[in-house]
C-alpha cells in the first residue's frame, strides 16, 4: 500500500526530495537479503512504501512524528546485511537508511571510548581506534557491521567477548529517538554533557534499550552512541599483503603482530574441546577465542578452488577432516592472548599451556605454522567477512541461552548431533561427518555463549530448504528435547516474529518475560509505528503456537 | 548470455555490501575506503552492484519495469569493475557481467539514453565515439612521416583510439607514443584515416552489435595489413582488443600490447634508457581497462553441480576473473626506472583502484558525476603527497583534467607517455 500524497510530502519536507524515494526500482533493492527465502519463501520480503536517507537526529525525530501522525510503520538500519534489518510488517512501512550518518564523532583515548553515528562500521572504528592503541570487538556478522547495531540494537556474539565484553555492556551514553519522536539522552547526555556515562544523571535504560538480543529497530533509532574501547596491543597500522599474481582474497598479515600470540590447540574430541574451553575462558588470560571455525587455512579464490584443495587434502590423508584424528578443525580452538609486555605475554602463555596440557591438547604444525596463526588472528580479530559462498546461505541455530557452562556444553553437543544427521543426508554442508560447533563464549562464560551449529544449506534446493526449516523447528520447539535448556536466543538471525514465534512459545515457560517485553513495547511505542517484526509484536497475531514453522502472511495480500 | 542467465547470481547476492568498499583487508585510510563511485555519490542501495542484482531479479519477477529510474541508476555507473573485484573476494558471482547484460537488454528494447544515442549515431556515421568527422581521424599524426598501413606494410600497427585521435589536448601524447616506438627502430605504422573505433565503449553502453561489427572490421583490417602486433596507448582499446573480442569469439590472431607493455619490453631489451631526471613525486592511477578489466577473458562451458552436500561447484571447475591478471606492475616499473621520479602509491590501487570517472558512458551522459569521481581521485593523490597523477589512458587524463579544472585543483596530470618522452 502506497503512502498518500500528503503523507509522502510530509516526509519529503523533512529530508528533502533528494533523500526520499518511492520509486519501485529503488524500493525493491531494500527487501532482498540473504535468508529471506527461509522466512518468506522468496527473496523479496515486503516492499517498503518509501525509503529515506535522513541526515541527522532532528530529521529522524521529525520523520517519526509524521509516522505517528499518519500511522506509518518505520524501521531504521545501517548496513542492512540481515533480513531482520529490512523486514516490515506491512507495506505502509518506511525504511530509514542511515548511510548519511557516518561520522566518528570522537575517540576519547584517555577514557577509552568512542562516540559514533549509526553508519560507522566495526572495521572502520577498529582502524581508527588502533591509532590510539585501542580496539572495539568484532561481531560475528563481519567487518561491515555497524558499531551501533552491534552494541545497541542487535544480537551477535563476538569472539573477542572474553576480553571486550559485548552487548549492552559496552554501551555508554546514547542518543535515542523514541518511537514517539522524542529524543532521549541516556546517562550523562541528559544533563547536556557528553555521553561518557550510561548511568546518570539521566536514566540508564541499557537493559530496555537492547537487553540481550536487541530490539532491531523495534523501539526507535539510536542516532549516536558512546561505546567502550579496549586496549590494542598491535601496531597503529597494518598491512595485509600477497604475492604477485595472487588473488585479492590471499592478502594476509606477514605474521601475528607483536603484542599478541596465537595458539591453536587440538583435542581428542568435541567433549574435551568444550571442557577445556570453559577453563581457558575462565582463566581470564584470553583476548579472543573461538571453537570450530578457526580461520587458519588460506581462504581460496572460490568454491571450485576450495573443493580442489579439500580433495587434495583428503587424498593426502589430511587429518583435519577426520574428527577421530584428534587434530580436526572441529576439535580445535583458536586462542589469542595479548599484552603490553613480554612478561605479561609469557605469563599468559604459560597459563594457556598448563590448561591445554591438562586436557591433552596438541599443537599441530598445520594449524600452528606462522602463516596459519596470522590468518587465524586476522579472522578472529577483524573477521574475514561472512562467507555465504559455499551453499548460498547458512543458519546459525543460535542456541545461546544464558546458563551454566555444563548446560551449554550439553546443549551444544546434542545440537551438533542433530545437525550432523542433516549433514549426513546431504541437506547441509558436511565437513567430514563429525559433530562440530562454533562456540563463542560470552564474557568469560559467566553469562553464556553463542553456540552456533552453523548449518550451511541451499535455500534454492527444496530438500535443503525443507531440512533447514525442520532443523530450526526441532531446536525452537519448546516440546523438543531442547526445551529444558532455555530460550533460544534468536541471536543473529532467527528473530522474525511471528514466523518463528519465539516469544509466543517460550515466554510462558520463562516467567512470562514476553509479557513485560510487550509492555515495554507498548509503553515506548503507543501507536505501534516502530516495526516489530524483528522484536516483539504488541499483540500476538493469531498463529499456531506449536513451534512449527509458519510462513508469514503479512504484506503478501497487498499489491506491489 | 542474457541477463536471465545470471539468475543464480541475483538469487545469491546476500546484500553483504562488500561491493561498496574496497576489499576490507586492503583498507589503509578510512577516508579512502569506498570502492564504488556510484553508490558513494548517490547513496541509494540500487546504485551498488548488489542493487543491480536486486533490480535484475525484480525485473525477472515482473515486479518492476525498465523505466526512467531504472535507466538512471543503471547508467550512473562507470562499469569500472571495482564492485566485481570486491564481491569476488567473498563470492562466486558476476556483478559486472550482469550489469553489462542489463545494458544490452535496455538497448535491445529501445530503452536508450538520448546522449548515448547521439554518440552511437556518430559512431555509426563516422566510426568514432567523439562525434567528429572520420576524415580527421589521422590528423594527430600529420607531419610525423609515419607509415600508412593502408598503402604500406609494417610489423606493428599503432592504434591511437578515438580519444587520442580527436582530443586536441591529447593528440601530442599519441604523437609522442608513436615517436618513442619509432625512434627505437620498431617497424610501425598507422591506419590513418582508416583507423576505426574498437567498439569497446559502445559495448559498455549496451550496444553489443557495435562491438561485433567493429571487431569483425578490425580483424579484417589487421589481416589485410598483415601486421603481427597491435600497440595502443588507450586502455579502453586495449581491453576491447585483448578481452572483449575474445569474449565474443573474435580473438585477434596477432599480439595485443598496451603501449606501457611494449615500452617495458624495449627497456628490458636495452632499446630504451632514460637519461634525463624528472624531479617529481608522482602517483600512478591504474586505468580500469588496463588493470582489472584488462584481465584476459576466461572461457568456460559446463554445469553447476554440488559437493559435500549442497556446496555449489562447477564441472569442469570454473575460473572466475577476479582482476588478478590485469596489467599493474609494468607501468610502475617504467615509472620507477625514470631518474629522479619518486613514485608514491595511493590507498586504492591495482585491482581495487578507484575509477577516474570517465568510464561506462558517464563522461557523455553524466559529466557532473564524471567530474565528481575524478576529483575524489585527485584528493587521494594529494593525500599521499603526490605532485602529479599519472595514468596510462587518454580517457583518464581527459577526465582528470576536467575534474581539476572544475574544482580548481592544480594537481599536475600526466599520461605516462609524456613522462617517458621527457626522460629520454
Amino acid at each position: 500500500m502506497k503512502l498518500a500524497e500528503e503523507e509522502y510530502k510530509a516526509l519529503e519536507a523533512i529530508v528533502g526530495a533528494e533523500y526520499i524515494t518511492r520509486e519501485p526500482v529503488i524500493l525493491d533493492t531494500y527487501n532482498q537479503v540473504w535468508g529471506n527465502v527461509f522466512f518468506f519463501d522468496e527473496k523479496h520480503s515486503v516492499r517498503p512504501a518509501a525509503v529515506l536517507l535522513p541526515a541527522n537526529t532532528a530529521e529522524i525525530s521529525e520523520v517519526i512524528k509524521v509516522c505517528n501522525k499518519y500511522g506509518i510503520l518505520f524501521k531504521p538500519f545501517s548496513s542492512g546485511f540481515e533480513y531482520l534489518s529490512l523486514s516490515l510488517a506491512n507495506t505502509r512501512g518506511i525504511l530509514l537508511d542511515l548511510k548519511r550518518m557516518n561520522r566518528i564523532l570522537e575517540i576519547d583515548a584517555k577514557n577509552m571510548r568512542a562516540v559514533v553515528e549509526p553508519y560507522v562500521s566495526v572495521y572502520r572504528l577498529q582502524l581508527e581506534a588502533a591509532r590510539h592503541g585501542l580496539y572495539t570487538g568484532r561481531i560475528g556478522v563481519g567487518y561491515s557491521a555497524g558499531v551501533i547495531a552491534a552494541e545497541c540494537c542487535h544480537h551477535g556474539c563476538q569472539h573477542t567477548m572474553v576480553f571486550t565484553s559485548g552487548y549492552g555492556r559496552n554501551t555508554l551514553g546514547v542518543e535515542w529517538v523514541l518511537p514517539t519522536g522524542e529524543i532521549l539522552n541516556m546517562g550523562s547526555g541528559e544533563s547536556g554533557g557528553d555521553l561518557f556515562s550510561a548511568d546518570g544523571p539521566g536514566f540508564s535504560l541499557r537493559g530496555i534499550l537492547r537487553g540481550r538480543t536487541g530490539a532491531n529497530g523495534g523501539h526507535g533509532v539510536v542516532t549516536k552512541a558512546s561505546v567502550k574501547l579496549y586496549p590494542w596491543y598491535g601496531p597503529p597500522q597494518w598491512e595485509q599483503t600477497r604475492k604477485p599474481g595472487e588473488p585479492p582474497s590471499f592478502g594476509q598479515l606477514e605474521r601475528v603482530p607483536d603484542g599478541y600470540r596465537v595458539f591453536v590447540p587440538s583435542f581428542k574430541d568435541l567433549d574435551a574441546t568444550l571442557e577445556v574451553s570453559e577453563e581457558l575462558c575462565r582463566a581470564e588470560i584470553l583476548y579472543a577465542f573461538g571453537i570450530g571455525i578457526i580461520g587458519t587455512a588460506q581462504m581460496q579464490e572460490g568454491n571450485d578452488e576450495e573443493w580442489a584443495m579439500i580433495q587434495q587434502m583428503m587424498q593426502k590423508g589430511n587429518q583435519s577432516f577426520d574428527p577421530a584424528s584428534g587434530i580436526s578443525v572441529a576439535n580445535s580452538v583458536v586462542c589469542v592472548i595479548g599484552g603490553r609486555s613480554a612478561g605479561e605475554l609469557e605469563y599468559k602463555e604459560k597459563c594457556l599451556r598448563v590448561i591445554t596440557g591438562k586436557y591433552g591438547g596438541s599443537f599441530s604444525e598445520q594449524f600452528n605454522e606462522p602463516g596459519a596463526l596470522a590468518r587465524a588472528f586476522a579472522d578472529i580479530i577483524w573477521s574475514n567477512g561472512v562467507n555465504l559462498r559455499a551453499t548460498g546461505d547458512f543458519l546459525p541455530s543460535s542456541s545461546s541461552p544464558d546458563g551454566s557452562p555444563a548446560m551449554l556444553k550439553k546443549l551444544a553437543l546434542e545440537e551438533a548431533e542433530v545437525k550432523r544427521r542433516y549433514e549426513e543426508s546431504g541437506a547441509f554442508l558436511s565437513m567430514g561427518g563429525g559433530r562440530m560447533v562454533s562456540w563463542r563464549p560470552e564474557e568469560h562464560l559467566s553469562i553464556g555463549a553463542q553456540g552456533i551449529s552453523t548449518a550451511q544449506y541451499d535455500p534454492y534446493d527444496p530438500a535443503s530448504l525443507a531440512a533447514a526449516r525442520e532443523f530450526i523447528d526441532k531446536l525452537f520447539d519448546p516440546r523438543s528435547p531442547f526445551n529444558r535448556y532455555g530460550v533460544p536466543s534468536r541471536g543473529g538471525c532467527l528473530q522474525i516474529e511471528p514466523v518463528t514465534h519465539i516469544h509466543q512459545n517460550w515466554g510462558r515457560l520463562y516467567d512470562n518475560y514476553d509479557v513485560y517485553l510487550r509492555k515495554i513495547k507498548k509503553m515506548l511505542d503507543p501507536n505501534t509505528v516502530a516495526d516489530w517484526t524483528a522484536f516483539i509484536p504488541p499483540e500476538y497475531p493469531d498463529y499456531a503456537k506449536d513451534g512449527d514453522y509458519v510462513l508469514p502472511s503479512y504484506g503478501k495480500e497487498e499489491e506491489i | 548470455m542474457a541477463y536471465q542467465d545470471y539468475t543464480h547470481d541475483m538469487q545469491r547476492c546476500t546484500r553483504c555490501s562488500y561491493c561498496k568498499w574496497i576489499p576490507y583487508r586492503y583498507i589503509k585510510n578510512t577516508d579512502f575506503m569506498e570502492g564504488c563511485p556510484s553508490v558513494a555519490r548517490y547513496l541509494w542501495h540500487a546504485y551498488s552492484a548488489s542493487g543491480k542484482f536486486n533490480m535484475a531479479y525484480s525485473l525477472l519477477k515482473d515486479r518492476i519495469e525498465i523505466d526512467e529510474t531504472f535507466l538512471d541508476v543503471l547508467y550512473h555507473c562507470h562499469m569500472d569493475g571495482s564492485c566485481d573485484v570486491s564481491c569476488k573476494v567473498q563470492q562466486d558471482l558476476e556483478p559486472l557481467q550482469l550489469m553489462q547484460e542489463l545494458r544490452i537488454k535496455c538497448v535491445e528494447e529501445g530503452q536508450l539514453l538520448p546522449v548515448h544515442m547521439l554518440v552511437i549515431e556518430g559512431l555509426r556515421k563516422e566510426d568514432n565515439m567523439m562525434q567528429s568527422p572520420k576524415a580527421d581521424r589521422g590528423k594527430w599524426a600529420e607531419g610525423l612521416d609515419v607509415k600508412d598501413l593502408a598503402r604500406e606494410s609494417a610489423e606493428v600497427v599503432y592504434h591511437a583510439g578515438c580519444r587520442y585521435s580527436y582530443d586536441e589536448e591529447l593528440q601530442p601524447i599519441a604523437r609522442a607514443g608513436m615517436q618513442i616506438l619509432r625512434n627505437t627502430g620498431v617497424d610501425i605504422g598507422i591506419m590513418g584515416v582508416d583507423e576505426a573505433c574498437c567498439g569497446g565503449r559502445a559495448y559498455e553502453l549496451g550496444y553489443a552489435g557495435e562491438l561485433t561489427k567493429y571487431a569483425e572490421h578490425q580483424l579484417e583490417t589487421l589481416r589485410t595489413a598483415g601486421v603481427k602486433v597491435l600497440v595502443t596507448p588507450c586502455a579502453d582499446c586495449y581491453a576491447a582488443f585483448k578481452v572483449l573480442y575474445d569474449k565474443i569469439g573474435k580473438k585477434p590472431e596477432i599480439e595485443i600490447f598496451h603501449i606501457t607493455q611494449y615500452i617495458h619490453r624495449l627497456i628490458e631489451e636495452g632499446k630504451i634508457s632514460f637519461t634525463k631526471e624528472i624531479p617529481l613525486t608522482v602517483t600512478y592511477h591504474d586505468p580500469c581497462h588496463l588493470g582489472r578489466l584488462g584481465e584476459p577473458w576466461i572461457h568456460w562451458q559446463g554445469k553447476e553441480t554440488r559437493a559435500m552436500g549442497p556446496m555449489i561447484i562447477h564441472d569442469p571447475p570454473k575460473k572466475f576473473r577476479r582482476g588478478t591478471n590485469g596489467v599493474y606492475e609494468t607501468p610502475r616499473e617504467i615509472l620507477k626506472a625514470i631518474p629522479g621520479l619518486r613514485l608514491v602509491e595511493m590507498y586504492r590501487i591495482r585491482e581495487y583502484a578507484w575509477c577516474c570517472g570517465a568510464g561506462g558512458g558517464v563522461i557523455d551522459a553524466h559529466p557532473d558525476f564524471a567530474v565528481w569521481t575524478g576529483n575524489e581521485r585527485l584528493k587521494e593523490a594529494r593525500a599521499v603527497g603526490a605532485e602529479a597523477i599519472v595514468s596510462a589512458c587518454g580517457w583518464c587524463k581527459r577526465n582528470f583534467l576536467d575534474a581539476a579544472a572544475a574544482s580548481g585543483d592544480n594537481m599536475e596530470v600526466y599520461d605516462i607517455i609524456e613522462l617517458v618522452q621527457k626522460a629520454l
